[in-house]
């Protein structure tokens, strides 16, 4: 394929680089970025997968990413390479938050407008945005395994499932971690030991 | 850290990393276009948002300066010189309240303004 400029390829070979990743290859992804596609190429993925854990809905999650990145570009898009990572996770970590709360609002309304009981005075389930999208990977997402953690994660507070998601499935550093989610190492560290307290139980069958 | 910790957080990770390259071809399409759009700027539209509401907070500015500066409620000027009675009759003297008058005094109105021009002339007259 041929292409205007050097930056698509960048972009290219990022997202064939995060393509083959696997633990060990995380942390060469870690490299400063060529360019801001090659970045944005190589994380994307990543982040989509990030806020679906969080959101649980496919179209928010791709919302937030889309926004995440416009917001990066924006804003930060003059700093330097290496503070790009942290910064997108931060940005990504608000808006997924912001989501959440808008979701809750949008519950508690539909509970004041009727939406709450039906006739019999049952409650009704709580509002959730439709989730119909085709899923041609579902063979991935109904795997028993990744099914597993995902619904443990999920059952976390929200600060712990932040430390866990960030620190141990995307593989921050402690400090960047505490730069994504606006808090100290040492908070950190201590989500982080709960969220693994919390897990070693919902996950005994992993053992 | 026990072993089971680390091997919990590296199963944890492994599936994550695969989930991420496992996203079907429309998800990763449809994030080709999101990062091309975020790399492409702002578009005209965000870009004449961006202009419009500093032209409207500056419009309301000056129309906040306009009020307090000139108030509407404020005194007006004095009538001009044209609507001073041209009779010589006391300006303050207003029309009767059409409320609390005997309807026939406006049956026969051209016949009261017809008597008050005649006794105006006839004032005139005798004060010569």
């Amino acid at each position: 394929m041929e292409h205007e400029d050097g930056k698509t390829d960048d972009a290219e070979k990022a997202v064939n680089g995060s393509l083959a990743l696997d633990s060990a290859s995380l942390e060469e992804l870690r490299d400063v970025p060529a360019s801001m596609d090659a970045f944005l190429a190589a994380i994307e993925r990543r982040a989509w997968r990030m806020a679906e854990i969080h959101l649980g809905n496919r179209d928010d999650a791709l919302d937030a990413v889309q926004d995440a990145m416009l917001r990066l570009v924006r804003h930060y898009g003059e700093k330097p390479a290496q503070e790009w990572t942290p910064l997108f996770w931060g940005i990504l970590r608000r808006r997924i938050v912001d989501l959440q709360r808008r979701r809750k609002v949008r519950s508690i309304v539909v509970g004041w407008i009727g939406g709450g009981q039906d006739d019999d005075g049952a409650d009704l389930p709580v509002w959730e945005p439709a989730d119909d999208a085709p899923d041609p990977s579902a063979r991935l997402q109904d795997s028993q395994a990744y099914g597993d953690i995902v619904e443990a994660v999920r059952k976390l507070p929200r600060r712990q499932r932040e430390a866990f998601t960030f620190r141990i499935m995307e593989g921050l550093d402690v400090a960047e971690t505490a730069a994504a989610m606006g808090c100290s190492d040492g908070s950190v560290k201590t989500h982080l030991s709960r969220a693994m307290h919390a897990l070693r139980e919902h996950l005994e069958a992993w053992r | 850290m026990s072993q089971h910790d680390h091997e919990l957080e590296r199963r944890a990770r492994d599936l994550y990393l695969r989930a991420s390259r496992d996203v079907d071809p429309a998800t990763a399409g449809r994030l080709r276009a999101a990062r091309r759009t975020a790399l492409a700027g702002p578009t005209a539209h965000s870009a004449a948002r961006r202009l419009l509401i500093p032209a409207g907070a500056f419009a309301v500015v000056a129309l906040a300066t306009l009020m307090v500066w000139q108030p509407l409620g404020g005194p007006s000027p004095a009538p001009p010189a044209v609507m001073q009675a041209a009779d010589g009759s006391d300006p303050t003297d207003l029309p009767p309240d059409a409320d609390s008058t005997d309807p026939s005094l406006y049956k026969d109105l051209q016949f009261y303004s017809w008597l008050a021009y005649n006794d105006a002339g006839s004032q005139g007259r005798s004060n010569k």
